[in-house]
């Protein structure tokens, strides 16, 4: 081995998010609640001033949107962690125990966090799902048909989301167990140096990318794709799955760049892992653009009514523009922007772009989630700031919870020299 | 000599070494010579007798286009409902297989993945061959085949224009781009080890030959690196266009509103079908090829695992697709849907569903043992399954649908003719033919970035790796 002069033992990186100072516990916790604070008094002040409107569905659908956006990150955590393992990878060591503790976060914060989604589906008054009304099923037969997989399997008649809450569960399972299990074995091996430890994961991992393949792919028809209960497309698990994975890089870069302006990562993660960083940003960037165009050109071009119903209601009162947006801001712009060899390498030019797509990504859950609420209205003000600053508060103090105690490095993995020593050609 | 399969273990990687991607004692020196041999050694009896079964299947291919152009299509087996038979089905399924070329070349370059320089070489080669055998089916399909030619967008006194609205337009510009930055990239990477040949030969065609084909390398370091640089970026260029052809090859299917051809995940999964296909058919060629050539050094067991892997990561995802349209076939309530899926699995061509379900997705799955994954011959036999499969997968997904339309009164059982057969080999018969002249005549390795990846590569050292630290 070539790389072994590079000694992991001459370098300090054994830093935790101890070292950030104590804010870092404190802020993000009370951010979060002030954001949620807000979010609900302005839902409650909107229910005296706006006639009509139901301010808990509007909360809950902003709530169910910011939900998706924070979890898209995580889960693009697991799958980096799975598929780093899984190809063996030597690149990205330095950078994998932040990917393990944001994929680790799926519990409890996550489980938890959907707790009050699950409520609103348990009321069964068709809040956020219309699906979970059994009189809106009463009225749609195609609903009907397949309110078995929402509720009961073998009685189409009882009006309880049985199955939709089991497979809920099954997949914080998944998640709790997988991410769980990938940051304490890791940690363990920061303790024993343990090689076997590398060897087991790359086993675990080829068939937790598939088990995750799946679990988020359903977990996205159930929560996202079930808004609209009549419509369905077969692309749709695969389109969050490529928004998971531009969030995650995204995310990624701009944790790292925050540790090290706090003086932490700064011997482990080199301009050469940021600019992997950057061309796993961009490459997600066009396939998520791919498979986006791709599943609006199928359904444009057939013209089936039970398909583009859902685009006719994106392509009206208002949500053209956030269509549009997303074709220039989610696509075309970034494409050129993070395109540059310079600007990957540069700290602070990835770090714009990283928020960018952070950004624009929020937007592109919005326009998932947010039509179902409002059909022929665009509504997009303090409710959906709030709510995502909320979620986001939260999911910080988890994230950093979680990270607690841990050196935020896998201090002893086999393959770090030759992370550290990672050049680009 | 010892077998090298026997003699080295580059299976089992211990994390944080990484296992030699060339065995036993090569030097630059032997390497060159090992891969020279295979064009420059006296021509074996065994290719000739190849050869010779290849041509003649060209032949029967040849006499096949003439009966055809000279009769019309109806000497295959279309009939209403089902316009649409095996030469689509060969299309696509040639086209398949050549996305194993350009994807070792451009992406796994893209993700340095060292190990793919032990078969990019053929493995383009490959990709070329198959594409110019899937060519040739939309080429004589289109009736007047004299014609052809107003398929390119040209002005023109008669005012006609392609219809640009149609995915088989598309597919002329997707293929024919394809086509030529694949052969583009394999000829300039192929520059190089063609002056290695040039330099060694002793015979003056060859020398003539390989010195214009050459275009005077001399290995100068500005050669180089203007070779790295424009290698670079035709691996940036190629890599979207692994995805495009596929994609709008799926175009042509799901575009309409056919129930079975139309549904959104068709271009993801066209491309995992064409990757995984691609790659089964390096591995019928390359396990033979490696024993036969005496390349087991260059192209190791660990290479051929490494495929198997890959042939399993998108089988599965091939699997997924079957899966979510059947699910979404069942979620959606239309009526039309649920039965173009029963009708695959339960109906008149439930055989050939069972055949496609069996090969594509539960055959692969044998490579999550060890044993299998690092058999040579072993995973021969899987990769014909994988191959089988991936025609009938394109068998099922055109005439299923077809033979089932909206009118029960046209439906009907599609029945492929003789000439359909002698179709189908007589392109395997091309395909075999262009890869043994390749054999013959070609490096098959790409002997410079072999030598690449056996160097060590230096190392930074420590000094230059501090100053990139973040202050």
């Amino acid at each position: 081995m070539h790389h072994h002069h590079v000694d992991p033992a001459s370098l300090d990186l054994s830093r935790t998010v101890a070292d950030l100072g104590p804010s870092v516990n404190r802020w993000p916790l009370l951010i979060g609640a002030a954001g949620l604070a807000t979010a609900i008094v302005a839902a409650v002040v909107r229910a005296f001033i706006v006639d009509g409107e139901n301010s808990l569905e509007r909360f809950l659908f902003a709530y169910l949107h910011s939900y998706l956006y924070f979890l898209s990150i995580s889960l693009g955590a697991l799958f980096f962690v799975i598929v780093h393992h899984l190809t063996r990878a030597g690149w990205s060591v330095t950078v994998r125990r932040v990917a393990e503790v944001l994929a680790a976060n799926l519990w409890p914060t996550f489980a938890l966090l959907f707790l009050p989604i699950l409520v609103a589906v348990w009321m069964r008054s068709g809040l956020v799902f219309p699906w979970s009304d059994p009189a809106y099923v009463a009225d749609h037969p195609v609903v009907y048909h397949k309110i078995g997989y929402f509720n009961v399997p073998w009685d189409r008649d009882v009006a309880f989301p049985l199955f939709f809450t089991l497979r809920a569960i099954l997949y914080f399972a998944v998640w709790a167990f997988l991410g769980r299990g990938f940051l304490r074995r890791s940690v363990e091996q920061d303790a024993t140096g343990e090689p076997s430890i590398s060897k087991r994961f790359e086993g675990r991992s080829a068939w937790a990318v598939l088990v995750v393949f799946l679990t988020v792919t359903f977990a996205s028809i159930d929560w996202a794709m079930s808004l609209d209960p009549e419509w369905f497309s077969t692309m749709f698990g695969v389109y969050y799955i490529a928004g998971c994975a531009v969030s995650f890089f995204a995310a990624l870069w701009v944790i790292v760049y925050f540790l090290q302006s706090r003086g932490v990562l700064v011997e482990a993660v080199t301009v050469e892992h940021q600019h992997d960083i950057g061309k796993y940003l961009h490459g997600f960037i066009i396939f998520w653009t791919y498979i986006a165009f791709c599943q609006f050109l199928l359904i444009w071009y057939a013209d089936l009514p039970e398909e583009t119903q859902w685009y006719l209601v994106r392509q009206n009162g208002g949500w053209q523009w956030i269509g549009l947006t997303l074709i220039l801001c989610h696509f075309a712009i970034p494409f050129f922007g993070v395109m540059s060899r310079h600007v990957k390498r540069n700290r602070k030019a990835l770090l714009f772009w990283c928020v960018w797509m952070l950004v624009f990504h929020w937007f592109d859950i919005y326009y998932i989630v947010m039509p179902q609420a409002a059909h022929g209205s665009l509504p997009l003000g303090l409710i959906d700031v709030a709510t995502a600053v909320g979620i986001g508060g939260i999911v910080v103090a988890g994230t950093v919870r979680t990270a607690a105690g841990h050196a935020l490095v896998p201090i002893r993995d086999p393959r770090l020299a030759e992370s550290l020593a990672f050049h680009n050609i | 000599m010892t077998d090298p399969d026997k003699a080295y273990n580059v299976i089992d990687e211990p994390p944080g070494v990484r296992t030699p991607l060339v065995t036993g004692r090569h030097s630059y020196a032997s390497l060159t010579d090992t891969v020279s041999h295979v064009a420059e050694m006296k021509t074996p009896l065994a290719w000739y007798i190849a050869f010779a079964i290849s041509v003649f299947w060209v032949g029967v291919l040849g006499v096949g286009v003439i009966y055809l152009i000279s009769t019309g299509v109806g000497i295959w087996g279309h009939k209403n409902p089902v316009y649409w038979g095996w030469p689509i089905v060969n299309f696509v399924f040639w086209v398949g297989i050549g996305h194993a070329g350009t994807l070792i070349s451009a992406i796994l370059f893209l993700f340095r993945q060292n190990w793919r320089t032990g078969i990019n070489r053929f493995a383009e080669a490959m990709t070329i061959f198959a594409v110019i055998c899937a060519a040739l089916f939309p080429g004589i399909h289109i009736g007047r085949v004299w014609l052809a030619y107003w398929l390119a967008p040209y002005p023109n006194q008669m005012a006609m224009w392609p219809q640009f609205r149609s995915p088989l337009m598309w597919d002329v510009f997707a293929v024919s781009t394809y086509f030529t930055v694949s052969l583009l990239f394999w000829y300039m990477g192929m520059i190089p080890d063609l002056a290695t040949l040039r330099d060694r030969t002793k015979s003056r065609i060859a020398g003539l030959a390989y010195g214009l084909f050459s275009l005077g390398w001399n290995g100068s370091s500005r050669q180089w690196h203007r070779y790295e640089v424009a290698y670079g970026l035709l691996a940036a260029l190629a890599a979207p266009l692994v995805l495009s052809v596929h994609t709008i090859v799926s175009f042509d299917f799901a575009v309409s509103q056919l129930p079975g051809w139309h549904t959104t995940i068709f271009p993801p999964y066209f491309v995992a079908g064409a990757i995984f296909s691609g790659f089964a058919m390096v591995i019928s060629l390359a396990v033979p090829a490696r024993a036969f050539f005496g390349l087991k050094d260059i192209i190791t067991r660990r290479h051929l695992e490494n495929m198997c892997k890959v042939i399993t990561a998108t089988g599965t995802m091939v699997g997924y697709a079957y899966m979510m349209e059947f699910f979404i076939a069942w979620y959606s309530g239309s009526p039309y849907e649920k039965f173009a899926f029963i009708n695959r699995a339960l109906g008149p061509y439930a055989w050939a569903y069972w055949t496609m379900i069996s090969c594509n997705v539960i055959s692969p799955q044998v490579f999550w043992f060890k044993w299998a994954r690092t058999t040579p011959w072993f995973m021969f036999v899987v990769s014909i399954f994988v191959n089988i499969g991936m025609w009938f997968e394109r068998f099922v997904i055109t005439v299923t649908s077809l033979s089932r339309d909206f009118l029960p009164s046209s439906w009907d059982y599609f029945r492929p003719t003789t000439w359909d057969v002698l179709f189908l080999i007589g392109s395997f018969g091309l395909f075999f033919t262009l890869f043994l002249l390749f054999c013959r005549f070609l490096p098959v390795v790409a002997i410079a970035e072999v030598k690449g990846v056996m160097a060590p590569v230096n190392p930074p050292e420590h000094a230059e790796y501090r100053t990139q630290l973040v202050h």
